[in-house]
């Protein structure tokens, strides 16, 4: 059995990926043409494995296959769980041990007072009700140190030096701290020192004296220094970072491994790999493993990165309209929107995440109606229970596609379950039609209405307020009801196109097996560039960066030969961290290239910051006039993997074939009842055109083509909304 | 309007000739308001009774604009106040310059938009010389601006259409340091406002949404932190870019006309439903409360000799729900001095508003409904609405976060009374940072304002339960104290050596306040020279700002402490640097820590030049209890011993009249049957040192008669006085002869 990663593509033809919910794990597997089946079983936290299996062979089945036929053949295996979140949300981690910077020895329950991560405008202004999350370490076992050092200024080289050591490190008090942690009966130690970011010295001291002392007692546990976990600024952040590594990501770490484990039982001859939260995805030794906490809604984002690189669309917006959000990433010049914290269950991480904007429109959002005549959607969802249409006790988006002619309450999972119209039409009169005085079908159309404007409004703001252009922007839409609405949210924008696929239920799952190997690394700097530096002084600067690129292109190939990455094979991106000297906050800019010769490569990076920046601010929000500053060199490692297929198909004629087309159905579209024709997506073939007023079915979800619209397939069978 | 007419013969007009000037459209909005009683003569809500969903599409359009304008504008800004904490707002405006949506941040900023606008058409901004779309507005006046003291500052910028005023997109950050002879955003001791620092009228600095060349040269000559406060302007201006693009998106699908109705019933949509959470909230009575300011300045003004005194500020306020609403009122208040205490009525209405939002508004629109339906009245002469045009209001904060206070525990008891416990909780008015500048070695001069304190404490003890550590600020619904590692790094001298909670410091109760926090700041390397002030609006220096309630204690107030000329090193050494306020005295009582010069400072400090070694020490106050102390939970007294939040047995012990005791394991345990004892020993004895409310009134009232009184209550009591309704109140409590008078015979 193999211990690589990687797999040559032509050697295997299924992708499997996990999403392992709270409630189901789904199992997806790729066929080599990019279509994919669904197996589903119940969660278990405690017997994951179990779970694995259940529903890799569910998925197998359906395919008239064995798991182990599935494992033999399989190219990759990518397995997304809510495992680290649960163990937050339960509180059920490891018992942590912390040694702070003395005099913080309150920053854990402290946490910066931020007690509003998550919440909306209105429930943030009732503060009244603010309240910190529950702690994952008990107040008594964190314990200060004595020690400083120095972090710099931000108006530059004015004072003591980054680094400049303030307070030695205090060593008989990491001694004497550790062994009452140790007595303490604590599972793991995390170690919080200031400025860490710029210079983990101080923390790498502790951890080597808490090692000795471990080892003079004969145990062995995990010693974590912030800056190996989250080496950035904000100490807050970088608290809650290695909290959630020594917390949960360790012991998440054994049951995922255990679920590797099954997978090479039934013969799977790779590794079993998760997603980063900012994209990418590596195996189970991973490091920083508190990095994947937040996987499943990244797919979708890679999936399409994926997808424009293959059809050359260098721009996306993505649109995923699920049960109960409507998440809007964006994918610029074949890269991915980054956010530099990421607010998780309450607490905010130092960690960097794709970035997603959501509201809350999904297809089980509550629609309701309150003592003054305003119309809410959300943010309270039926989940899984659909709508009153299905086993729900109160009105969902769902219910209002139900009874407007939308949905075939017939033809609900392929007509595996029915759902009740009528008490939909009742649900609707009474919460919405009534309440505002309107018809009932008014009522429905003015709900999808409000949930169409809503998402469209998003989509528009989030390429906006980047400073782009939606006419640069190509729209890709999935998730279940993705297709549904979007001839809602997606009206009166002006995409360069609007397309899905066959699959786009699965769409997510499809993104995570399309994910690439890749770890990303970013080393603090101060370094300043004012305007009147001279040019050997620039080409100073650029020797430092050079030299910090080299010794991160040294630990990611260290890193990733210890997961089974061939080091020959690693390939690298470059970027940084760039702001006006004066702003505090830094800018990620990319960079073609990690060439960095001499000043006339800080004058590039220079022009790719400005590039950047004009972007998204208005001129008036330049100022040149103050130099620049880089806090931050990034450099990501990317090793190869095996990818799905996007398989390409011969062109049918415009025309679908006879048996593509199951029938005729009245909606309520527009202001009135029209007739629409009914296809199967199965059916219809690359080369197609359907002409709107259509509805084309499928098990999982229903596209939605109004009247004046086509809807054009393709020669990979990627539907064109025109 | 004849003149106005004429002027626009002369110069070019903004408007068309169908269009009305701004001075028109203010002075409309008054009149229709004023004759119909509902937001610009919106009876009917007519757009959305036709088209709810149209109406709510328009608004969410709106609002999410201005959420996203913030929340990509921030990382523009220099100062972490700004770009982390609660220091920074977006909103759009209707021309007269009525609140319609707002971004997080410091929501009742908003209070000045209408006084703003109101002086720029009183002024005919429009007609001389124009105001077009895109122009940018600077505002840091509290008389002609509204602006709650200069160290808020305005952005404002112009959304026109067709060379109409349609509205204001602005954006308002508090900045690190604005430029007065005393350094950082708050200028203590300043007189008049010729000592404010950067003080604007409303004055066009840009077009085009961009600023003209010689703005930048003020905020580098007239201010110590100017590439801060260049980014922080530029920030703000890029947040008003965002809304002014997105309104015109607006006006271009839903029309002129419909943009023009739908802002004005939004405002009469959410003053109507503040108006029912009000009554729903509230049982009706007067709401009375006061509190009292220091202001030490004698002996720190020789220069100003009719400033050189002190002076005590009485707060007072009513609240009293009525049909419209509530009505505010502070006639009784002092009259304004020569001091930095003052507010305008724009200043004034940023502190009531702050627990009006929170309560009333948070389930609404947050428009300017609020400001329709809290009628608010500052006599004219007082130290809301002075009679004087050059008072200084650079401090203001220090004592309307009482006024505050009072309008926030006046809606907690009435809320209590009503019987919604979650929504009663004693609050907590805590208020202060420091600030200051100095020059490092190689001559580089900075000006710095450490906002932490600020940015959140521990909220009050609740009917039911003990209040939180830091999870509140009265000002912002986004309280954080930001990061040490940011403020560290625009302060270049100063290094923490702790940031904690402070242990045992809180308002005693059945339940109490939550604990306060205490930063400790080491001098390294100060340069040529650094210097740091510290405004205080804590309960030392301004009472009943963290009133306890139900016999509880109030909440204990901020201070600081100077300890300079130490032997530090030796502590360093020993890895035994205090960490807090609490740590710090006790090791100079022990003698652990020696300082040549250690101040407590329980009001202002002035300012304190730091060297080598000196420490300055930050201790936040707290918030108050609720109910008995010796009605506290035993299990809860000792749980607080055994967390350590309440370090000192002796004292909690009597305070709550617990007996525990220490196991071997160090963990206390409670003794249930002494603790009962205890409990009946200290009733007694607080009933034999009491005396009846008779008689209190009687021993007071004879002071009363006597005058017998320190000079400056004295004088406090005159200016009072001299407002009709307190001096009715005043003899009609204390049945003072109706000769009675306060002044010296």
């Amino acid at each position: 059995m193999s211990n690589s990663t990687m797999l040559a593509s032509d050697e295997r033809q299924f992708i499997l990926a996990f999403d392992a919910g709270g409630t189901m794990t789904d199992a997806i597997l790729v066929k080599p043409d990019g279509s994919f089946t669904v197996g589903k079983s119940i969660s278990r936290r405690e017997d994951e494995p179990r779970s694995y299996r259940e529903s890799v062979t569910d998925a197998a089945n359906n395919l008239g296959l064995t798991a182990a036929e599935v494992h033999a053949r399989c190219g990759a295996n990518i397995y997304c769980g809510t495992g680290m979140l649960n163990t937050v949300l339960t509180g059920n981690g490891r018992k942590v041990g912390l040694l702070v910077t003395r005099g913080f020895e309150d920053i854990t329950v402290m946490e910066g007072g931020l007690t509003y991560l998550g919440q909306s405008q209105n429930e943030a202004l009732h503060q009244q009700l603010h309240k910190h999350t529950r702690s994952l370490v008990h107040p008594k076992n964190v314990h200060g140190i004595s020690e400083r050092l120095s972090g710099g200024c931000y108006q530059g080289n004015i004072h003591l030096p980054p680094g400049h050591e303030l307070i030695a490190l205090n060593e008989r008090q990491v001694v004497e701290a550790t062994g009452k942690l140790l007595d303490a009966g604590v599972e793991v130690i995390g170690i919080l020192f200031l400025y860490s970011f710029v210079d983990p010295r101080h923390e790498h001291q502790a951890k080597a004296i808490a090692q000795r002392v471990l080892r003079e007692r004969g145990m062995d546990l995990p010693v974590v220094c912030s800056a190996d976990v989250a080496p950035v600024s904000k100490e807050n952040n970088r608290m809650k970072s290695l909290l959630f590594q020594c917390f949960a990501a360790e012991l998440v770490r054994d049951s995922l491994l255990s679920v590797e484990t099954q997978a090479k039982a039934y013969g799977y001859q790779g590794r079993l790999l998760t997603l980063l939260s900012y994209g990418g995805a590596v195996n189970m030794e991973y490091e920083r493993l508190y990095e994947t906490m937040i996987s499943g809604p990244i797919g979708g984002l890679i999936g399409a990165q994926f997808i424009g690189e293959k059809l050359g669309i260098p721009n996306i917006v993505t649109a995923d309209m699920g049960g109960t959000s409507f998440d809007v990433g964006l994918i610029v010049e074949g890269r991915l929107g980054m956010s530099k914290s990421a607010d998780i269950a309450g607490h905010r991480l130092a960690l960097q995440m794709v970035e997603l904007d959501s509201v809350g429109s999904g297809a089980g959002s509550v629609v309701w109606v309150d003592e003054y005549k305003r119309l809410h959607v959300g943010p309270d969802s039926a989940g899984a229970k659909v709508g009153v249409c299905l086993n729900f006790d109160r009105l969902t988006v769902t219910d209002i596609n139900v009874v407007m002619g939308y949905v075939d309450p017939d033809y609900f999972l392929g007509g595996q379950v029915k759902l009740d119209r009528e008490a939909a039409l009742r649900a609707l009169d009474i919460a919405v039609a009534q309440p505002l005085g309107l018809s009932v079908y008014e009522a429905g159309a003015g709900v999808l209405d409000i949930v169409n404007s809503q998402m469209g409004d998003l989509l528009r703001t989030m390429i906006a307020s980047k400073g782009y252009d939606t006419h640069d922007f190509t729209l890709l839409y999935y998730g279940g009801a993705g297709p549904v609405h979007m001839y809602g949210y997606a009206e009166g924008i002006e995409f360069a196109d609007v397309i899905t696929m066959p699959w786009a239920a699965g769409f997510s799952a499809f993104g995570a097996a399309c994910s690439e190997y890749m770890h990303r690394y970013s080393r603090g700097l101060r370094v300043l560039i004012p305007n009147a530096l001279s040019a050997a002084d620039r080409g100073a600067v650029a020797g430092q960066i050079r030299t910090v690129w080299a010794d991160l292109k040294a630990d990611a190939k260290l890193e990733m030969a210890r997961e089974g990455v061939d080091p020959q094979r690693v390939t690298f991106r470059y970027g940084i961290a760039a702001r006006y000297i004066g702003q505090l906050e830094s800018f990620d800019t990319a960079l073609d290239s990690g060439e960095m010769a001499g000043p006339a490569d800080i004058q590039r990076l220079i022009d790719a910051f400005e590039a950047m920046y004009t972007k998204v601010y208005p001129d008036g929000a330049r100022f040149p006039d103050a130099g620049y500053s880089i806090s931050a060199v990034h450099l990501e490692a990317i090793a190869p993997k095996p990818q799905p297929v996007l398989a390409e198909y011969p062109l049918s004629p415009a025309e679908p074939d006879a048996q593509a087309y199951v029938g005729s159905r009245e909606v309520y579209h527009a202001g009135g009842w029209t007739p629409f024709k009914v296809y199967e997506m199965a059916a219809l073939k690359a080369g197609n055109v359907v002409p709107g007023p259509a509805i084309i079915r499928d098990p999982m979800t229903t596209v939605v083509i109004p009247p004046q619209r086509t809807m054009r397939f393709d020669k990979y069978r990627i539907l064109h909304y025109q | 309007m004849a003149v106005v007419n004429e002027r626009k013969h002369i110069l070019p007009a903004t408007a068309p000739s169908a269009a009305l000037t701004l001075r028109e459209q203010v002075a409309k909005r008054d009149r229709l308001t004023q004759e119909t009683g509902h937001y610009y003569g919106i009876t009917e809500l007519s757009l959305r009774d036709a088209d709810p969903i149209k109406y709510e599409r328009f608004y969410n359009k709106l609002h999410a604009a201005v959420l996203a304008a913030r929340e990509s504008a921030r990382f523009v800004a220099a100062s972490p106040g700004s770009r982390e904490m609660g220091e920074c707002l977006w909103g759009v405006t209707t021309p007269e310059g009525d609140t319609l949506a707002v971004s997080m941040g410091f929501l009742s900023h908003t209070a000045i938009f209408p006084v703003a606008i109101r002086y720029m058409a009183d002024n005919d901004y429009d007609v001389n010389d124009g105001i077009e779309d895109g122009d940018v507005y600077a505002v840091s006046d509290g008389k002609t601006g509204g602006v709650p003291h200069p160290g808020d500052f305005y952005s404002f910028t112009a959304i026109v259409e067709n060379g109409e005023v349609l509205g204001w997109a602005v954006g308002i950050n508090h900045l690190m340091e604005n430029g007065a002879p005393v350094a950082g955003s708050w200028a203590t001791f300043s007189v008049d406002t010729f000592m404010d620092g950067l003080v604007c009228p409303p004055m066009r600095t840009g077009r085009k949404l961009k600023q003209e060349s010689w703005w930048k040269a003020i905020w580098e000559r007239r201010t110590r932190a100017s590439t801060m406060n260049i980014l922080d302007d530029k920030m703000r201006l890029a947040g008003c870019a965002m809304i002014n693009s997105a309104a015109h998106v607006l006006l271009a699908e839903f029309g002129t006309d419909y943009y023009k109705r739908a802002v004005r019933e939004v405002i009469e949509e959410s003053r109507r439903m503040i108006l029912d959470n009000m009554r729903a909230l509230m049982v009706p009575g007067t709401y009375n409360g006061c509190a009292f300011r220091l202001v030490k300045y004698e002996g720190l003004q020789h220069v100003w000799s009719h400033a050189d005194k002190n002076t005590l500020i009485h707060v007072r306020a009513s609240v009293e729900p009525n049909e419209n609403g509530l009505l505010l009122d502070t006639e009784g208040s002092s009259r304004w001095g020569y001091h930095s205490y003052n507010a305008t009525p724009g200043g004034a209405d940023a502190a009531v508003f702050l627990g009006m939002i929170n309560t009333f508004a948070h389930n609404t629109k947050v428009t300017a409904g609020i400001e329709l339906a809290v009628q608010r009245h500052y006599a004219y002469g007082s130290i809301y609405n002075p009679d004087y045009e050059f008072t200084s209001n650079a401090n203001l904060w220090a004592q309307t976060v009482a006024l505050n206070s009072i309008g926030f525990n006046a809606i907690s008891r009435a809320a209590f009374s009503r019987g919604y416990l979650e929504e009663a909780f004693t609050i907590d008015g805590n208020w202060g940072a420091f600030q200051g500048a100095g020059t490092t070695s190689d001559g580089t001069s900075y000006g710095f304002t450490n906002f932490e304190w600020l940015g959140g404490t521990g909220r009050g003890a609740w009917c039911y339960k003990d209040g939180e550590p830091l999870v509140w600020a009265a000002w912002s619904q986004v309280a954080t104290i930001g990061d040490a590692e940011e403020f560290e790094s625009c302060v270049p001298p100063l290094f923490y050596l702790g940031r904690k909670l402070l242990p045992g410091y809180f308002g005693y109760g059945k339940y109490r306040g939550g604990p306060g926090n205490s930063s400790v700041h080491w001098c390294v390397d100060p340069g040529k020279h650094v210097a740091l002030t510290r405004p205080n609006g804590g309960l030392s220096c301004t009472t009943s700002v963290g009133l306890g309630m139900s016999g509880a204690y109030p909440g204990p107030g901020s201070f600081m402490i100077s300890a300079r000329g130490t032997n530090l090193p030796e502590l360093i050494a020993k890895g035994e640097t205090p960490r807090d306020a609490r740590e710090l005295l006790e090791q100079v009582d022990s003698g652990r820590l020696r300082v040549d010069n250690l101040e407590i400072w329980k009001s202002d400090c002035p300012e304190l030049a730091l060297l080598d070694n000196d420490l300055f020490v930050d201790a936040a106050g707290s918030s108050g209890g609720w109910g008995d102390p010796l009605d506290r939970d035993p299990a809860l007294v000792v749980q607080d011993l055994n967390d350590g939040m309440a370090p000192d047995y002796a004292f909690v012990s009597n305070m709550h009249g617990v007996v525990a005791q220490c196991d071997a394991r160090g963990e206390w345990q409670v003794d249930a049957a002494a603790t009962a004892a205890k409990r009946v020993t200290l009733r007694a004895l607080r009933l034999s040192e009491s005396q009846s409310a008779a008689d209190w009134w009687r021993g007071e009232r004879a002071g009363v008669l006597a005058k017998d009184f320190l000079p400056q209550v004295h004088e406090m009591y005159c200016q009072s006085l001299s407002f009709a309704k307190f001096d009715a109140e005043f003899r009609r409590f204390w049945q003072v002869p109706a000769d009675f008078s306060f002044n010296k015979d």
